[in-house]
């Protein structure tokens, strides 16, 4: 029982940062039906920025989210400028070009930071916090506490505040929502900038606890889709609970059956939802309300 | 300064600048991973083959070098496409090559070009056993890892180990090889991970659980060690070592992560920082402290050996007039033992290194220090001892 309870832990944890990565890609997809390929590499490029300021002052790297929030979402206006610009078929040469930019900054990053493996040198961030049969580190619990906070306030915002509901009106119908009032573009860009907030706050949480190198955003990439597409599109709180779906059964897959099929787990999770759920997890209640 | 004097230095620059203006030109194709997955350990490589490259031509002798990258990227289509355009523009060599899957098809082509291809970054063994007569390793066979390994378990008279391997080929033949080798001597718990893997929480909680050995072995690559370790540190199993193989104890690992990796076990066959006594050591450890300003890893030796190994073999033939005969090259490289930075070197008919020994390191006091075999030792082992 001792094992069973500290792997859920583990999985919670785990969930929890898979969520903080997934909830940039969800807020764009679910705004403008647009995947954005790169945003595995500009939650990679947070990272790094958190790394340099840990390695060039020596401060706990929580403290370099405002200068990665800025590079970053710099970063994500570029690439939200270049989308803008597509004037045919939008969805499908969108792929193609966020492809195209997440390879620019893998290897922009590559050149700057070289291939070296990099986490996170801080005492504090690593010490274990231990309950009981819970265990984990301290920076796993801050990033889900963070996690679920901006969960929530993203949620807030997009129900309760002008632009929030502007983001939703223009995901829904981009005409109506025009004919309104609304300004479709800006209504993109804010979303757009929200999620390199979002990407912001993850790359400063995985260097915190795991190991970054610069080709790991495409792996955080696919993650965040998986999560995207279980939660329903468009559905914020069905991020979170996939995300920790997904952590959970990985480290459940891990202990009690292999290790090898740990991503299988989650696909295998991620066909039944679909099959049985098309619109995933909360995605049809989501369209209905 | 006398005016004899200036003569004499006036006319040995101009002899140097003579000899080199003289000097032959042979390029020597090399792929790398420098993008991808594999780019440190590319880079490093590249790092060492340029050293290799820039010292033989200083030597001021008869030929010099000139070394084509090409970046592979980690992937194995573009190893092959490397390696035929690399062919096509000249090579009379081709170097480089990280990880089995890439070298297996890169070497494939160099065989079809007719070339010789000498890596340091393949232990797979079939990799030598498909009759290319110009294939040739310096690491030796892969047999040397999990034989280390054994050494040093045996040396601590464990009687248990929890075994945490990657599911990648190369980690999965360590672990099946170590537990093969170490039969029913000592009982060994398999755990396999997948490559992706970021949380290792779980399994080192199952291992502290219901496995309960003696030590953990990891036969894993970096990222996985770094997690592995975090994790243990988190968890704290009541183990007597932590032990891990290839790539564990490298420079780069013990100056960013000294709190992982205190007490811990690693194969190595250099010791840190590195200690170069003979004069061609010192001149490599000198070059590349100027051209990287840092000291050189074991991927930097590596890529040294390797490139002055076969810039001496293509001079030799060049000498004999046999560079551009079939074989000629690969009949120079397994010609004689020859000396080099890592000892005595000697191809066998599979162009396997047979004098290739591999020994078990430990982090002390932030220097990497040979412990395991004792003949070879440079420090006494600390045990039982781990990083928390």
């Amino acid at each position: 029982m001792e094992l069973f309870l500290s792997v859920v832990y583990s999985g919670l944890l785990l969930g929890g940062t898979y969520a903080l990565v997934a909830l940039g890609l969800a807020l764009v997809f679910g705004a403008m039906k647009i995947i954005n390929l790169s945003h595995g590499e500009l939650v990679v490029l947070a990272a790094y920025i958190a790394y340099t300021v840990e390695a060039r002052t020596g401060v706990n790297p929580m403290y370099a989210i405002p200068l990665a929030v800025v590079v970053v979402c710099v970063c994500n206006l570029i690439v939200y400028l270049l989308i803008s610009r597509i004037r045919h078929d939008r969805e499908l040469n969108s792929l193609l070009l966020t492809y195209g930019l997440g390879v620019v900054l893998t290897n922009s990053m590559l050149l700057i930071w070289s291939a070296d493996l990099r986490s996170t040198s801080s005492e504090w961030m690593q010490e274990a916090a231990s309950m009981g049969p819970f265990s984990s580190m301290r920076s796993e619990l801050i990033a889900f506490v963070i996690s679920g906070a901006l969960m929530l306030v993203l949620w807030r915002w997009l129900s309760k505040s002008w632009y929030g509901r502007a983001v939703r009106a223009v995901s829904s119908n981009r005409e109506a929502a025009a004919l309104m009032g609304i300004n479709p573009f800006r209504a993109e860009l804010v979303s757009f900038l929200v999620a390199g907030l979002l990407a912001s706050f993850a790359g400063v949480s995985i260097y915190s606890s795991q190991v970054i190198q610069p080709a790991l955003g495409p792996h955080l990439t696919i993650t965040a889709f998986i999560i995207t597409v279980l939660a329903g599109v468009g559905s914020i709180h069905g991020v979170f609970i996939g995300a920790v779906l997904l952590g959970v059964s990985e480290a459940l897959t891990t202990v009690f059956l292999s290790s090898s099929m740990r991503e299988l787990s989650g696909m295998v999770i991620l066909i039944l939802v679909l099959f049985m759920l098309p619109n995933g997890l909360f995605g049809a209640t989501a369209r209905r309300g | 300064m006398t005016l004899k004097k200036w003569n004499y230095s006036l006319l040995c620059g101009l002899s140097i600048l003579a000899s080199v203006a003289r000097a032959e030109e042979f390029v020597v194709g090399v792929h790398l991973p420098l993008t991808g997955s594999m780019a440190r350990t590319g880079l490093g490589v590249q790092q060492g083959l340029t050293v290799a490259a820039e010292l033989f031509n200083r030597n001021g002798g008869k030929y010099t070098i000139k070394l084509v990258t090409i970046d592979d990227e980690t992937q194995p289509p573009k190893g092959i496409a490397a390696v035929e355009k690399l062919a096509a523009e000249g090579a009379v060599a081709i170097t480089g090559g990280y990880g089995s899957p890439i070298v297996g098809p890169a070497s494939e082509a160099a065989d079809k070009a007719g070339l010789v291809y000498l890596t340091s970054g393949s232990a797979d063994e079939r990799m030598s056993r498909r009759g290319f007569k110009g294939f040739f390793r310096i690491n030796g066979n892969a047999d040397v890892y999990p034989k280390a390994l054994a050494q040093l378990i045996t040396e601590q008279g464990l009687t248990s180990i929890s075994l945490m391997y990657s599911t990648k080929k190369a980690t999965t033949d360590l672990a099946n090889d170590l537990t093969k080798l170490l039969g029913s001597k000592v009982k060994v718990t398999l755990q396999a991970f997948d490559s992706a893997t970021t949380d290792y929480k779980p399994l080192i909680t199952k291992i502290k659980l219901q496995d309960k050995p003696d030590a953990i072995v990891m036969s894993a690559y970096e990222s996985d060690y770094i997690g592995i370790l975090r994790a243990a540190k988190v968890v704290k199993p009541a183990v007597k070592a932590m032990i891990g193989a290839w790539v564990l104890l490298s420079p780069k690992m013990v100056t960013e992560f000294p709190d992982l990796m205190n007490n811990v076990y690693g194969t190595a066959s250099l010791t840190y920082p590195s200690s170069y006594t003979s004069a061609e050591g010192k001149s490599f450890h000198d070059a590349y402290r100027k051209l990287y300003n840092s000291d050189p890893d074991y991927t930097g030796h590596n890529g040294y050996m390797q490139g002055t190994l076969l810039f001496k073999a293509i001079a030799r033939a060049a000498d004999k007039g046999t560079l551009k005969q079939k074989n000629g090259l690969a009949e120079e490289l397994r010609a004689v033992p020859v000396e080099t930075l890592s000892g005595p070197l000697k191809f066998d008919e599979f162009g396997d290194n047979i004098l290739f020994r591999e020994s078990m390191g430990q982090f002390q006091n932030g220097k990497i220090q040979v412990v395991s075999p004792k003949e070879r030792a440079t420090a006494k082992m600390v045990f039982p001892a781990v990083p928390w």
